[in-house]
């Protein structure tokens, strides 16, 4: 990696310590938050995004995710009874038909095969979280057929994924798992900076693609980021007994 | 060969390679020679312009000549030429972004390229070089080549872009007789996700296949239940106007409005 070509972005950092007390549940509560805190970080972020496809891409990405994340939170407001799995396929109906590029069907195959996976669970724990990612990754890779290193979201989907499998296999819980998560997406993010593309649009550019981020794995990283702090906002609220609010703000 | 010419070249390929700027010690270990020659050859490709020295880091950087050159290549390009008003008036016609390719080895080069013209942000992909088999403007050249030179291509390795990308020697051997039975090659997200391309093939004065044109799209709108019989239409008259104006058959000139 150069300097000056190193691109920080404000979700890279990380959080403070998880509370150990927490237990390891989610529900369609905490994907709500998540879902409004993706939203909320697309709006602050979608000029970046933007700014980061133009200079390998065709320059919609910023402008796609924040509308395709505009009409989620329009339908999913209006499901007020969905169960998690409910909630994220409707996310991932609405982006496959409101986003186009390849925005569209990539995430809202993700979306879509992680609603399937979790079902009609109510509440469950991070196994079940894991499955629902890695089908999610299953679903990308499948219509996409990239690998890591090929420059797109999936250098930061993948990263993002192992550090979570291995964060339970070591015993730790959903708090850390997803913690970890976030950084891996974030560390596998910053690593497409040297990478040349060998999958999307930037590929066309061949060696001319090195020294840029990736603007999906930008994006991906940054659903990472609002999932750490969706569900650590969701302990701390239920541990303090409050009204569980979203949580704005990067 | 003229050794410093090619060490030249590989210095402008190297600075061509990279979105950033190098200096003398990082051009020096990248090419494994002395710090000394590099220099000196840096030194004379800034004289002329086709390097130049950032005043404050001292490192270099592709020079403006070069520009001038690249655009000198695509003015040469007949193809490029003879095509400008035909894209445009298919771009209209259609509401869809024009490309025009030529084949350059395995990969598509985009020597032209209109703008969808809905006043959307959109970004120049002039060229841009795309494997023939992922797309519309490959396959649709490719279908009309010599059947040895086809051969070869069909042979060489054909990776895969997208879940889509059609990668086995014999779908695509059908593809591009189908492609030939129709007049017209359909890309449906095969080079990327999302992106959808219809195109046709043209031919000079000795019939020879010499490249495509065609519109690429969201394949939401360019496909919206398989290629729209309008669409085809106005993708294989632009790509027979332009031939005739190639010199394939009678000459003719593009109709206002056409």
């Amino acid at each position: 990696m150069r300097a000056g070509a190193a691109v920080a972005v404000p979700w890279a950092g990380s959080l403070p310590g998880t509370r150990r007390e927490a237990v390891g549940i989610v529900d369609a509560a905490c994907v709500r938050l998540w879902l409004t805190e993706v939203a909320a970080r697309l709006e602050a972020e979608r000029d970046f995004l933007t700014q980061l496809d133009a200079a390998i891409g065709d320059a919609d990405h910023g402008v796609n995710m924040h509308r395709g994340f505009t009409a989620v939170m329009a339908r999913i407001g209006a499901a007020e009874e969905a169960s998690a799995g409910q909630l994220l396929k409707i996310a991932g109906r609405t982006f496959v038909s409101t986003v186009g590029g390849a925005a569209g069907p990539l995430y809202g195959t993700a979306f879509l095969q992680a609603g399937e996976t979790l079902g009609d669970a109510d509440r469950f724990g991070p196994r079940l979280l894991l499955d629902a990612l890695r089908a999610s990754l299953e679903g990308v890779q499948r219509i996409g057929a990239a690998s890591p290193g090929d420059k797109t979201m999936v250098d930061a989907l993948t990263p993002a994924l192992s550090a979570y499998e291995l964060e339970l296999r070591m015993g730790g819980s959903l708090e850390t798992a997803v913690s970890g998560a976030r950084e891996a997406a974030a560390e596998g993010m910053r690593d497409t900076i040297p990478l040349q593309a060998r999958k999307g649009r930037a590929s066309y550019l061949g060696p001319r693609s090195v020294g840029h981020q990736d603007p999906g794995a930008t994006s991906t990283a940054l659903m990472f980021a609002a999932l750490a702090h969706a569900v650590l906002a969701d302990r701390s609220q239920r541990f303090a007994g409050g009204a569980r609010r979203p949580v704005s703000g990067p | 060969m003229i050794q410093s010419v090619g060490r030249a070249a590989r210095i402008l390929k190297a600075l061509g390679s990279e979105s950033a700027r190098l200096g003398v010690t990082e051009l020096a270990e990248r090419l494994g020679l002395a710090k000394a020659t590099v220099y000196g050859l840096l030194r004379t490709l800034e004289a002329h312009q086709l390097v130049e020295q950032d005043l404050e880091t001292g490192k270099y950087r592709l020079g403006p000549a070069l520009l001038q050159l690249g655009n000198a290549f695509l003015d040469n390009n007949e193809l490029r030429a003879r095509s400008l008003l035909w894209a445009e008036t298919l771009a209209g016609r259609a509401q869809e972004a024009v490309h025009v390719g030529v084949l350059y080895g395995a990969n598509v080069l985009l020597v032209h390229h209109v703008f969808r013209p809905d006043n959307s942000l959109q970004i120049l992909q002039v060229g841009a070089s795309i494997p023939w088999h992922a797309c519309a403007l490959g396959k649709a050249t490719v279908a009309y080549l010599e059947p040895e030179a086809q051969a070869d291509l069909l042979a060489a390795p054909l990776p895969r872009l997208t879940g889509r990308t059609l990668t086995s020697r014999e779908v695509l051997e059908a593809e591009l007789e189908a492609v030939v039975e129709a007049g017209v090659a359909v890309e449906d997200q095969e080079a990327i996700v999302g992106e959808a391309g219809i195109a046709a093939a043209l031919f000079d004065n000795r019939g020879a296949v010499v490249g495509a044109i065609g519109l690429a799209g969201p394949v939401e709108r360019l496909l919206p239940d398989g290629p729209a019989a309008e669409t085809v239409s106005a993708v294989k008259e632009a790509a027979r106007g332009l031939s005739r104006e190639l010199g394939a058959g009678r000459p003719a000139v593009p109709r206002a409005g056409a």
